[in-house]
């Protein structure tokens, strides 16, 4: 924290005294933001997973208000966009993490995000992955790929149990215990963790077709319906796709 | 079928058969009593008394004899027929490969290996068959004899569960080993061996650098060791719930590491070896155990051979004696006890001690317990790693090296997550003449299966955290990290430095639960002498499986092997458990207290006993029908044994060599390595220096 921007804070806190307030109620309801959309590559403690995805703890980017405002909302790079996240989310989410892990940058307010906000589209509806999101073929496509790139350690039935014994048992990537994982969280998140970080050995290998077929495969083992339409890769409208534990 | 084509298939006949090679074994026994002129036909070569033999009751003689068939007695065999001894191998299984034939062929070399130049170049394999680029950047294989060998003695690395895996490695050993790595990695690709690209490094092969590829073969028309292919059928990819006679275990995709196509395990670096061995003359006796050395004198002397027993495998259900998938080299010799002479020495790779109860017991108490294996119990048959090896050591003076070390290995012992058949370690599907010993393949629920049931001991209680029953401290290799126990990852990873160890990380990273001594604790049930702590047990019901999508049907479970019972009400299901299972001695007398008391605590939200609700959402035991299947403690590998010298020659409690006697892969102690990477170098070290020794 810069000594000009301390002072501020100092200021703002001495102008109204219910700042501080709602500075820590904006952060709590951050954390759980956070816990449920960013944590899955950023880290439960704002670590990042290098050289992937970038750690938030000590990261001198979080100062620029409207470029991290941008990334939730239109996403960038390997991070999905956030469409669903409303200007009093932003704002949680963004003072939880200027403000968390000895970051300094300050808490933000509503008002500052729904200025930023405005300019940017105002999205289409939301579906769940219970509402038809793939196709068939593209599911036995990337039951293919799976067999190749994920079975090996994420087990030829999806449930974590490695093929090689001498290999730890992972996460697994269907059914009852991989929904409740990732319950809440959109598509994209799931898209680009995959292409991102997986597969371990050689993270970054698979095309992003491939990826979304294994997620199609993944949502088909689940029990999720197919769809008239494959699943794309374009990350505005995964977005817009809930995983929802529950039909 | 490409076998029929193949000379050297199965149930060929002797007409499409190279001409054998001159073996120069004799079989002095059958030739001088002038009986089974027929079957004697099998061994090539005049009968050849020695003058050292003279006075001994010999009936075989031959340069060299392995004991044991599989990753160090296979190249070890290789290895010295090649420089011009004969060599006869005895293997007690009905089949060659040992566990290097289950295993996932992750072997792990290195030192600047010639699979390690290749991927450093971004070169493709010599048939062309790998067309996907390194999985590595270059500096993570640009490795030389100096780091390994200081990766492989680091004092400063401890694991996940505090434990050091290459602190106590025996120094002359580990310098040899390292120093003939890059050289035994060329041997194998010098004998059909294919390597996939380098993926890490497997556990006790070093942090520093990435040196482990995967063995592959290419799906095709036909099963062709020479060219590289096998078809569908062979390699149990054909239908998901067949093997075949080649492959026990069903192999497994390698395109992300070879090409479209690959597919990969035990079976590409067991078969090619063997074939290899076969075709250049190596002689095989299968069904024969290893039980002596023969030395000079008890305590003195050089060792001149070996004596051998019968060890029949025949199938449990037709009672017919089992046949190795090829049989060009085999010797039939089913007399009760034969003494084979060894004019240059004796090589003991016959693998190591986990799956003999009473000297596992040793180490760790509780494992005395009969009632879990060790890994590839079907595959290998009760006489599997059984110490045979080193207790013949003991017998003729030899001393022992890295006995602790059976302690301080992640997958020594731990529970499996394969649950329902007591040969829980591997897959095995029908198809391979062993499943019928143990009747069923299992299900691997994964670690996260454990929420989906309680956990009870042979009186039917709970004794441990179900969620964290399964955990294991995870290996140190290569790419390192935390996850591995190292502060750092990758190429910053730094040997023997303090940092590595010092107690602050250790209480950082420390990451592991005691499930598994709780499994084997005493209970009620523990009666003398033994206090066996007994089976444990996995109970759900119905709506476990309805959750799951476990397949509660053959092959995966077998109603009548013992390790899965079906009931509709829990007091019919512990009686069912109680008279079927072959090491349940005592009624599960409090399962249907257990059960009640744990629905009670469903409906709570909270387990005061173990915490579960921390972990993992519980779930009621309480639709019909209910489900048990056994959970198995398996100790995997051993890491105590034979002490050898640079040369993989047994020393004795003196320090000096025992003379003709040379050890290598499991049998060897001092080398807390998990794999194969031991035993491959172990057996072209001893291959090399016992082929140099005076007939």
């Amino acid at each position: 924290m810069t000594l000009r921007r301390a002072g501020i804070l100092c200021l703002a806190l001495a102008a109204n005294p219910s700042a501080g307030a709602d500075e820590a109620e904006l952060a709590a309801s951050g954390a759980m933001l956070f816990e449920r959309n960013c944590s899955v590559c950023h880290g439960d403690a704002g670590g990042g997973q290098a050289p992937v995805f970038p750690a938030l703890a000590g990261n001198d980017v979080l100062a620029d208000l409207p470029l991290i405002v941008g990334n939730m909302h239109l996403g960038v790079g390997y991070m999905p966009p956030f469409p669903e996240l409303s200007a009093e989310e932003i704002a949680a989410l963004a003072t939880y993490i200027r403000t968390s892990w000895g970051n300094a940058a300050g808490a933000v307010t509503v008002a500052e995000v729904s200025l930023l906000l405005e300019g940017l589209d105002a999205g289409a509806p939301t579906r769940t992955i219970w509402d038809g999101v793939y196709g068939s073929a593209q599911a036995a496509r990337g039951r293919l790929a799976y067999d190749g790139q994920c079975a090996l350690c994420h087990g030829r039935r999806l449930n974590g149990a490695a093929e090689d014994p001498d290999m730890q048992s992972g996460p697994p990537l269907a059914r009852v215990k991989f929904l409740r994982e990732w319950d809440g969280r959109s598509l994209a998140v799931l898209f680009d963790y995959t292409r991102a970080a997986m597969p371990l050995a050689n993270p970054g290998s698979l095309s992003d077709g491939q990826s979304a077929d294994i997620v199609a495969y993944m949502l088909s083992v689940s029990g999720a319906p197919p769809g008239p339409e494959d699943m794309g890769t374009d990350r505005e409208a995964l977005a817009r796709i809930t995983i929802a534990a529950e039909e | 079928m490409g076998r029929k084509a193949d000379p050297h298939a199965k149930n060929t006949t002797v007409e499409t058969e190279p001409a054998e090679p001159a073996s120069g074994i004799s079989r002095r026994g059958f030739v001088a009593a002038g009986a089974a002129a027929g079957v004697g036909a099998a061994v090539a070569g005049a009968p050849q008394p020695t003058a050292a033999a003279e006075g001994e009751d010999w009936d075989y003689e031959v340069d060299v004899v392995v004991a044991g068939g599989g990753c160090a007695g296979l190249t070890a065999a290789i290895r010295a027929h090649d420089l011009g001894a004969s060599v006869l191998v005895v293997d007690q299984n009905y089949d060659l490969g040992g566990r290097m034939l289950h295993s996932g062929s992750f072997l792990s070399l290195g030192g600047g290996d010639p699979v390690q130049m290749r991927d450093m170049a971004g070169e493709a394999d010599p048939d062309g068959y790998i067309t996907v680029p390194p999985v590595e950047d270059p500096a993570e294989v640009d490795d030389n004899v100096e780091l390994l060998f200081t990766d492989v003695t680091d004092w400063s690395i401890v694991d996940t569960k505090a434990q050091s895996p290459y602190r106590y490695n025996e120094r002359d050993m580990m310098r040899s080993w390292a120093e003939n790595c890059p050289a035994t990695r060329q041997f194998l690709m010098d004998n059909y061996v294919r390597f996939t690209r380098v993926n890490g490094t497997h556990g006790g092969g070093g942090v520093s650098r990435a040196r482990a590829p995967y063995c592959f073969l290419m799906l095709g028309d036909v099963t062709d060791m020479r060219a590289g292919t096998i078809t569908a059928e062979d390699a149990g990819v054909a239908h998901p719930e067949r093997t075949s006679a080649l492959a026990p275990v069903q192999m497994q995709d390698a395109s992300s590491f070879v090409a479209p196509g690959a597919v990969r395990n035990g079976v590409a670096l067991a078969r090619p070896l063997e074939f290899s061995a076969r075709e250049k003359g190596v002689k095989f006796m299968l069904h024969r155990h290893f039980d002596e050395l023969v030395r000079e004198e008890p305590f003195a002397g050089r060792v001149l051979g070996v004596t051998a027993s019968y060890s029949p495998r025949h199938d449990p259900k037709t009672g017919e004696l089992l046949h190795s998938y090829w049989q060009r080299g085999n010797v039939d010799e089913r007399r009760e006890r034969v003494r084979i002479r060894a004019r240059k020495g004796v090589i003991v790779a016959s693998g190591g001690h986990a799956g003999n109860p009473e000297f596992r017991g040793m180490f760790y108490p509780a494992l005395r317990e009969p009632a879990f294996p060790t890994s590839g119990y079907a595959l290998q048959g009760p006489h599997g790693q059984d110490a045979s090896g080193i207790i013949a050591g003991m017998k003729v003076g030899a001393n022992l090296s890295g006995m602790q070390q059976n302690l301080s290995y992640p997958t020594t012992f731990h529970i499996s997550t394969r649950l329902g058949t007591r040969d829980a370690y591997t897959t095995m599907m029908p198809g391979h003449p062993t499943f019928n010993f143990r009747g069923s393949a299992g299900i691997n629920v994964g670690n996260a299966g454990f929420e989906e049931f309680i956990a009870v001991n042979q009186v039917g209680r709970r004794f441990f955290n179900e969620v964290r029953l399964p955990l294991r401290p995870s290996i140190n290799r290569y790419p390192g990290g935390e996850a591995a126990g190292l502060p750092n990852a990758e190429l910053d990873h730094v040997p023997n430095d303090w940092r590595n160890c010092r107690h602050e990380w250790i209480r950082q990273m420390y990451d592991y639960d005691h499930g598994l001594d709780a499994a084997l604790a005493m209970n009620e049930g523990s009666e003398p002498p033994n206090y066996y702590s007994g089976p444990i047990w996995a109970i759900f019901d119905q709506d476990a499986v309805e959750r799951t999508g476990w397949e509660m049907r053959f092959p995966y479970v077998n109603e009548d092997n013992g390790y899965y019972f079906r009931a509709d009400t829990i007091e019919e299901l512990a009686n069912k458990i109680r008279a079927g299972h072959p090491f349940q001695r005592v009624p599960l007398v409090h399962l249907p207290e257990t059960v009640a008391t744990w629905n009670g605590y469903v409906a709570d939200g909270a387990d005061p006993d173990f915490e579960r609700e921390a972990d993992a959402p519980m779930n009621p035991v309480s639709t019909p029908p209910f489900h048990a299947l056994s959970i198995m403690v398996i100790w995997h590998d051993s890491y105590g044994g034979l002490r050898v010298n640079g040369r993989c020659q047994v020393v004795d409690l003196h320090g000096q060599v025992i003379a003709g006697l040379y050890a290598g892969g499991e049998a060897v102690g001092g080398f807390n390595k998990h794999g194969l990477g031991k035993g491959h170098v172990h057996g072209y070290i001893a291959g090399t220096h016992i082929a140099e020794e005076m007939s």
